[in-house]
């Protein structure tokens, strides 16, 4: 019988909504959303979408993929790289992501120190040798906080009429319940992880007994990893490749990486708040530029405006030093004085900077300052041009 | 089965990105690798615009220029431009392949790792889409057979056909160069926004107006008259580092609360927004009020979801602001066979993109910003040098250069043009030249008398109270000024008028009579509600040439009689005098000059101004505009133009043309084929139905100003502009095509940008070099320019006029103005 019949007999019968592939990146996602994991990789990313999606989660500060097919990687991997967005408004967040080619059956220090390791309908493609060194590698070498093992449930499928003998034909072969289970707690036991399992794509009503169509087992590390046996273990490693067994680098290639703008990057840092204070103090330079316009259009007309209006306000700011001490602007001759604590005030610019020393850093040689240093300097004659033309 | 269908059948899933929420129908496509789409929709020919405008042999038609289209006339001299030569080994070709799989195997990764498998037949460096395989190298037989086997054993065999032995040169090769190219501008880890890549880890920030600049490059690969060659140059993308919704807050508490939707719209709408969360763009065509994000809208599968729940789930972005209205725009192509429905954005997940109509008229915003994007040719010259160091340099992107035996030329490519001589400038009987250099004669000719000056007998002169003594100087001034230029001159009717539109408009009402030859109206600012409602009043209701003067501009007392000089020049070309012309030997040569104007604003229409000369000193012009709704063929309304301006010729020179050469502006990229097959054919329609026995020669040349293509004069080791005059038909122009590139301005800073011409039709029989000196010599009759501009004068004034009518009028202006510059 035609595969694609079969394939639709089989849609028709059983249809997840949202599709199946979904659920899995969700139930991730929600993971994610619960334990805010900083390092994530995932193994076996194909063409990185699940990684795509992981990117917008604002905990994870490291990205990373594995694939054995380099090809299928790179077809979409530039959507893993910065927006034009993410350079217009850097995030408070790093983020970096990279990605590698290569197996999850051999050991690479580039794979250590994650919080969380993802293999979603992985372990089924893997050849008999791989599978055998895959605990050890994930588990005992990798050693994340958290692993995320998917599978098809055999069990499911013969609610599946098409699927013969298995659901895809590179899968090497299909577990049930049991065969994975025992396999898993045999993993846990001999790494000292605990094992929960579930799944997702519940069975239709009536045939309860088969199970999750895909079926999950969530390992949790039970000691606390220090961070003097990563380190051992990353010396080794290191060491490894430095007395020339470059048959590591032989097997995992990095392909691509991306580091995110952020605010953290001091560089981004300070075009964001110079970028704030600026515009800032222009919203309050023409503040106070149209309350003394306005002010003064009830008593007078005519072109002489700007000339009257220093005048009129250099009366006002006879002392200097009063009015530099005090939070509000003033107007002295084609100049508005801002004074930097009120430029501080403002919630953005708090929040950016933090302390006030640190406002100063990052503006001092990007803005004109008073003498004393104590307020922003703007000039008046090109706002008035830039109304007029 | 749908692609959705097969991939939820599978065990992996195919990525998709998520497409923005759309109202109505979502279509989930099927991705092919991007670039193989693209190609192989290129060849369909059809659904990708052709930007290039390949394929449209134009030459080949024109008989007397299919040998030789170069010019003859002028000094040479010795030019550069940002044009690298694209070099293959000898006898290069590519190999295009087939591949067929029995048993059918669907899934794309499996048939790459099925056909790679034998990578040591096909070799390492290989494109290929799941069916299509380009290589660089020929397989030994023409058909190869080959089996590979899946990893559950079951053997499959691949059938490998050759199908096309492509030359260099094909067009499948030049979008094959043009896709690897973007892999190497990737590789580069250039970002790409629109047609250009950018480079965003060095922005240019802009704080005062909130913005930000990126550098990049616009790049195209293209076959040239005698090789293949990468054009590029330095492009900047203006970005504002403003959401939406920000933007919307600033203008509301710049606004009266009634007006601010109003406005709102107006600024918007038109406008390129980029999203936060993927790297789109969209065109926003229209503002919901009345929705906002707790809306919902219904997703591929049938389910409700609001906007903050989309994007919260999807994207993990949190909107903050749920009263913000949302942003509407219409999908410009179809995906598949599926129109979809319009995209709905959230304002505060879009950033702002480019300038508004407002921002370019803001003259200290384009000033800060032409510090950072006005190169001279120095600078850019470096900076296209740049990107083509980077390419000689970086490894990754010489390897595969290098795998598809292509390289590109490390230096500009050089070849000689011509410098034609400056024009003589003739005015009433007295000659003057210009120096050649700067290719302006305003001091030449100062104080020098008229062609035909035009007496200001009966003229109004309105202004605020405020006023009053700018108004008095502008009068002393013009009455200083006009005598020499032989304009007769009395008194005008001084009238005082309240700062309001409806003021002067009641003011217009009374005083213009019969009599009255042009009303002045002194305007407080540059407010646009009150200039637009003054011409619209005087171009429409009550037909009139009327000159408005911003108050400011008269401010300065030092420059108050230049200004003075240049207002009284514009107002005798408004009531139809003339000023100067060049020797136009051609005789009986009508030169219609056609250019567009989209009007974003108000229902997207579009606007073509029609201009042609009505005598044989082309210092007197015939001008028409067309409005055009969406939907309608613009060609319709210049036919009737055209069809007018020869009922105009005839009145005044009581005989039709002989020649008529038309230079079409405001032609986009890709629309050549339109021009070609549709527009010329009716305009040749449009002169035969004029009678049985006129047949006229005809000329039709586009116009285009909008090039990437700059000239670098090397003079004392240095790149400079290229002077005034400087002509090009060789190397950088098309085969297909008979077109040239003139530098016909002078510019004072940046970079001059040379316009190309590319003469579509032409019965004329005209050698080239008269095509190019005749086109030369229009660009020095612009009136409201004493110099030499970058366009032909007919195509300036078009453009002047379709913009007023755009901007302002709204509709045809009255045709009793048509044979004025009332427009200028």
């Amino acid at each position: 019988m035609d595969k694609n019949v079969q394939e639709e007999r089989f849609t028709e019968m059983i249809k997840f909504t949202p599709p199946l592939y979904k659920q899995r990146y969700q139930f991730i996602k929600d993971l994610v959303w619960k334990y805010k994991p900083k390092k994530v990789a995932d193994l076996g990313c194909a063409d990185c979408t699940l990684l795509w999606m992981l990117k917008f989660c604002s905990c994870i500060e490291v990205l990373a993929g594995l694939d054995i097919c380099e090809n299928v990687m790179k077809e979409k991997m530039h959507r893993l790289s910065p927006l034009p967005g993410d350079y217009l408004q850097p995030a408070e967040r790093s983020l970096t992501v990279t990605l590698h080619h290569g197996s999850v059956a051999h050991k690479d220090p580039c794979m250590l120190g994650f919080d969380l390791i993802t293999c979603i309908e992985l372990i089924e493609h893997l050849e008999e040798p791989e599978l055998e060194k895959f605990p050890e590698v994930v588990f005992g070498f990798m050693a994340p906080a958290m692993v995320v093992i998917s599978t098809p449930n055999s069990e499911f499928n013969p609610l599946l009429p098409g699927v013969t003998p298995f659901r895809h034909p590179d899968h090497k072969f299909e577990w049930n319940r049991a065969e994975f289970q025992s396999w898993a707690l045999n993993i846990a036991r001999s790494y000292d992880y605990s094992v929960e399992f579930t799944g997702v794509g519940p069975p239709p009503t009536g045939m309860e007994e088969v199970g999750f169509c895909t079926q999950i087992g969530v390992f949790i590390r039970k000691y606390s990893q220090t961070k003097s046996l990563f380190n051992k273990k990353l010396l080794r490693y290191k060491s490894v490749i430095m007395m020339g067994f470059f048959y590591v680098f032989l097997y995992v290639v990095k392909v691509f990486k991306a580091v995110y703008p952020s605010l953290k990057d001091e560089k981004y840092l300070q075009i964001a708040v110079v970028s704030e204070v600026v515009f800032t103090a222009q919203v309050i330079k023409r503040n106070l530029l149209d309350h003394l316009h306005s002010e003064h259009e009830e008593y007078s007309d005519g072109p002489v405006e700007i000339k009257s209006k220093s005048q009129h306000s250099e009366n006002c700011v006879s002392e200097e030093l009063a009015v530099e001490k005090c939070m509000e602007p003033s107007v002295s001759g084609n100049v508005v004085y801002i004074p930097l604590t009120k430029i501080f005030s403002f919630p953005k610019v708090n929040q950016l900077c933090g302390t006030f020393e640190k406002l100063y850093k990052l503006i001092a040689d990007k803005v004109t300052l008073s003498s004393d240093g104590s307020a922003m300097v703007v000039d008046i004659e090109q706002e008035y041009e830039e109304e007029e033309n | 089965m749908t692609g959705r269908a097969r991939a939820r059948a599978r065990g992996r899933p195919r990525g998709q990105e998520a497409a923005p929420p759309s109202v109505g129908a979502v279509s989930v496509k099927f991705q092919i690798s991007a670039g193989f789409q693209e190609m192989s929709l290129g060849d369909r020919g059809g659904r990708r615009r052709d930007f290039h405008d390949l394929g449209v042999n134009t030459r080949q038609a024109i008989e007397h220029v299919r040998e030789s289209k170069t010019g003859s006339s002028g000094a040479m001299i010795r030019l550069s431009t940002n044009y690298f030569r694209l070099t293959s080994r000898p006898q290069w070709a590519l190999y295009q392949y087939h591949v067929d799989y029995n048993p059918q195997m669907e899934a794309r990764r499996l048939r790459s790792a099925l056909l790679f498998q034998h990578e040591e037949l096909i070799g390492r460096t290989h494109a290929f889409d799941g069916t299509i395989l380009f290589l660089p190298k020929k397989l030994g037989n023409k058909v190869t057979e080959v089996f590979s086997r899946t990893r559950n054993g079951e053997d499959v065999k691949l059938t490998i056909t050759l199908t096309n032995e492509l030359p260099p040169t094909s067009p499948t090769c030049l979008q094959f160069y043009n896709i690897i190219f973007r892999r190497l501008l990737k590789i580069m880890n250039l970002q790409q926004i629109g047609r250009n890549y950018y480079n965003p880890s060095d922005p240019i920030s802009i704080p005062n107006h909130r913005l930000m600049v990126w550098p990049g490059f616009t790049t195209s690969i293209l076959q040239y008259e005698k090789s293949i060659m990468l054009c590029t140059d330095v492009s900047h993308k203006v970005l504002r580092s403003e959401t939406v919704l920000d933007f919307m807050y600033n203008l509301y508490n710049q606004v009266e609360e009634q007006r601010f939707r109003d406005i709102c719209t107006k600024e918007l709408i038109g406008l390129i927004v980029l999203t936060k969360y993927n790297n789109k763009t969209y065109r926003v065509d229209d503002i919901d009020w009345d929705a906002n994000p707790k809306c919902t809208f219904r997703k591929a599968d049938g389910s409700e979801i609001s906007y903050i729940d989309y994007y919260k789930m999807q994207y993990n972005q949190d909107i903050t602001d749920l009263n913000q209205p949302v942003l509407v725009s219409q999908p410009r192509r179809k995906r598949g066979s599926l129109m979809p429905g319009p995209a709905v954005l959230i304002p505060e997940l879009c950033y702002l993109t480019g300038l508004t109509e407002k921002m370019r008229n803001d003259f200290n915003m384009m000033k800060d910003l032409s510090v950072h994007t006005r190169l001279t040719p120095e600078q850019r010259q470096r900076e296209v040098g740049r990107l083509i160091d980077y390419i000689q340099k970086d490894d990754s992107v010489q390897r595969e250069l290098r795998d598809w035996g292509l390289s590109f030329d490390s230096n500009l490519l050089s070849f000689t043009g011509r410098v034609v001589q400056a024009e003589k400038i003739h005015q009433a009987g007295r000659v003057f030249d210009y120096n050649p250099h700067f290719a302006d004669w305003s001091k030449e000719t100062r104080g020098a008398p008229l062609i035909n000056a035009k007496p200001l007998d009966n003229w109004l002169l309105i202004y605020t109270r405020r006023n009053y003594d700018v108004a008095n100087a502008l009068l002393q001034n013009l009455f200083k000024v006009t005598p020499s230029m032989g304009i007769r001159m009395n008194k005008a009717v001084m009238i005082e008028v309240d700062d309001r539109t409806e003021a002067y408009l009641r003011v217009l009402q009374q005083n213009i009579t019969s009599d009255t030859n042009i009303v002045v109206c002194l305007l407080s600012s540059s407010r646009k509600d009150k200039y637009d409602a003054i011409k619209k009043y005087l171009c429409t209701d009550c037909p009139i040439p009327s000159q408005c003067v911003t108050a400011r501009t008269l401010s300065k007392p030092q420059s108050i009689m230049a200004i003075a000089t240049k207002i009284a020049l514009q107002m005798n070309c408004k009531m139809g005098g003339e000023l100067w012309s060049v020797e136009i030997p051609l005789k009986q040569l009508m030169v219609v000059g056609i250019d567009c104007y989209h009007d974003t604003v108000s229902g997207k229409r579009s606007i073509a101004g029609f201009v042609a000369n009505l005598n044989q000193g082309m210092t007197r012009w015939f001008s028409r505009c067309v409005l055009q709704d969406r939907g309608q063929e613009l060609v319709d309304g210049l036919k009737a133009c055209l069809q007018t301006a020869l009922r105009d010729w005839f009145k005044w020179n009581k005989y039709l043309p002989s020649r008529v050469m038309v230079y079409r502006d405001g032609v986009g990229d890709g629309q050549l084929k339109t021009l070609v097959n549709y527009e010329v054919p009716q305009l040749l329609d449009c002169l035969r139905s004029v009678g049985k026995d006129y047949n006229p020669r005809l000329t039709v040349i586009v116009v285009k100003k909008r090039i990437s293509t700059r000239f670098f004069f090397q003079s004392g080791g240095r790149p400079q502009n290229p002077p005034p005059g400087t002509v090009v038909d060789v190397e950088v122009t098309r085969p297909e095509w008979y077109d040239f590139f003139i530098v016909s301005q002078a510019v004072k800073s940046g970079c001059v940008a040379p316009t190309h011409y590319n003469v579509i039709y032409d019965s004329s029989g005209l050698k080239p070099d008269h095509v190019q000196r005749l086109t030369y010599k229009l660009c020095h009759m612009y009136y409201n320019w004493s110099g030499v501009i970058r366009v032909p004068a007919p195509c300036q004034y078009a453009h002047k006029l379709a913009f007023l009518v755009g901007q302002s009028i709204h509709k045809e202006p009255n045709l009793l103005l048509s044979d004025r510059l009332y427009y200028l």
